[in-house]
């Protein structure tokens, strides 16, 4: 039995996903990172993007839309502090690809009317999850 | 002499409303629970933010950010206040109300101006009576906030803070002690106090050395925005809880209210049946001896 890895993916609002794991591929700023079994220990930002575990003698692997966040390694368990985080099979591209078009609308909307910075990042903030699980469903689906 | 059908009327309609406050307070007592399983769910990631919030800080000693740093004039100070959208809640909003008001008070007499951000329709409402207009209204999240909504208030302060526009934040919120309990009380934002940074480094058990992924300070920079959103979202959360439980218990007493008022109606009413039989009774033994006499 290989050595696996507890990996814990966590939002504010919920648990997504706990799990032994073989690996945890995760996007950070400068690029993908790899995490195996006796990893040091670190923290690291993640971007958002497409995280990926790897299990069952990585013969299975789920894929995760997340919108950055953190992630700590220590002693063989990852935790991963995401502020979105959504199974990609579980993803609503329907519901995303509708969110994009309002967002979309309303970002128009904000700029023209060179409105609040605070309203136009949260759009931005919420446009850029929307694409990331578009973009993770795409490829996943 | 009060009047049978009046007494009768008045017991139909407090029964009415003894019906209504008391499915009050059952859905309330529902929606505790729903409220706390949330707070529960949002536990894990706010202990493991503390606990990598603890690594850094370690790590990053003496470390200076934009949003630890304390302003050396006070000008201006953003508050959140968080009511609910609704009321029948006894004192849930009135309390938050009158710390806002205490707290404007305050600030205004050392010159410094106080900037609101209000959550629920309550303090939109109150506050433009009191002729203070919010900078932002938030309004109808108060049943179930999301961490969206935590993002978009604090985007209003984080900035505001790091640029010198604002040189305090708090939020007041009725903090959720138990089902019975909440407590209305102002917590500050920002600056983020040092002894925060210095709990949760002394939370660790456990001090491996960790490697940081850009940078210390890159990892610190990303990390204190979010936990500042972290406790707005605790606030809107425990909030959500408190406005549950406080409808609770003035629907239970409002019940046990109507209940009391029924008894004594009822009591009342008999009284006065038993009077209009007494007299009845009394004009007829009156009548009967009348004509016996005759």
């Amino acid at each position: 039995m290989a050595r696996t890895l507890l990996c814990e993916i966590v939002t504010p609002e919920r648990i997504v996903y706990t799990n032994e794991v073989e690996m945890v591929i995760a996007p950070t700023l400068d690029g993908e990172i790899g995490i195996l079994p006796l990893h040091v220990p670190l923290v690291t930002v993640l971007a958002a993007g497409e995280l990926r575990v790897r299990y069952n003698h990585s013969k299975d692997v789920e894929w995760f839309a997340i919108s950055g966040g953190y992630l700590q390694v220590h002693e063989d368990k990852v935790i991963v502090l995401a502020d979105n985080a959504q199974v990609a099979s579980q993803i609503d591209v329907e519901r995303a690809r509708l969110a994009k078009e309002t967002l979309e609308s309303r970002m128009r909307d904000l700029n023209e009317a060179a409105a609040d910075a605070a309203d136009r990042d949260t759009c931005e903030f919420d446009l850029r999850w929307c694409e990331t699980q578009l973009k993770v469903a795409e490829k996943r689906a | 002499m009060p009047n049978l059908r009046d007494i009768k009327q008045r017991i139909t309609s407090v029964h009415s409303t003894r019906q209504i406050t008391r499915t009050m307070e059952m859905v309330a007592t529902a929606k505790i629970r729903k409220a706390q399983e949330r707070i529960e769910a949002a536990r894990p990631y706010a202990l493991s933010m503390t606990e990598v919030l603890g690594n850094v800080a370690r790590f990053v000693q003496g470390a200076s950010h934009p949003l630890l740093e304390e302003h050396a004039e006070r000008k201006r100070v953003a508050v959140v206040t968080i009511t609910s959208d609704r009321g029948m809640c006894g004192a849930f909003n009135s309390n938050i109300l009158r710390l806002t008001e205490d707290l404007i008070a305050r600030e205004s007499g050392d010159d410094v101006d106080v900037s609101v951000i209000s959550v629920g329709k309550k303090a939109l409402s109150y506050l433009r009576y009191r002729g203070i207009e919010p900078d932002a209204a938030y309004r109808d999240i108060s049943d179930k906030p999301t961490f969206a909504d935590a993002r978009s208030i604090a985007a209003h302060i984080i900035p505001a803070y790091s640029t010198g526009e604002i040189d305090a934040a708090y939020v007041i919120f009725n903090r959720f002690k138990n089902v019975a309990e909440q407590r209305a009380e102002v917590y500050q934002l920002l600056p983020i106090e040092s002894r925060v940074m210095e709990q949760a480094e002394g939370d660790l058990r456990i001090t491996p050395e960790y490697v940081f992924e850009p940078t210390p300070q890159a990892v610190l920079e990303r990390l204190l925005p979010t936990y500042v959103e972290t406790l707005i979202y605790r606030g809107l959360m425990e909030s959500a809880a408190s406005e549950q439980g406080a409808r609770r218990t003035a629907m239970k007493s409002a019940t046990d209210n109507a209940s009391e008022m029924i008894t004594t109606l009822t009591r009342s009413y008999n009284r006065a049946r038993q009077a209009a039989i007494t007299n009845e009774i009394a004009e007829i033994v009156g009548g009967a001896a009348a004509q016996e006499g005759a």
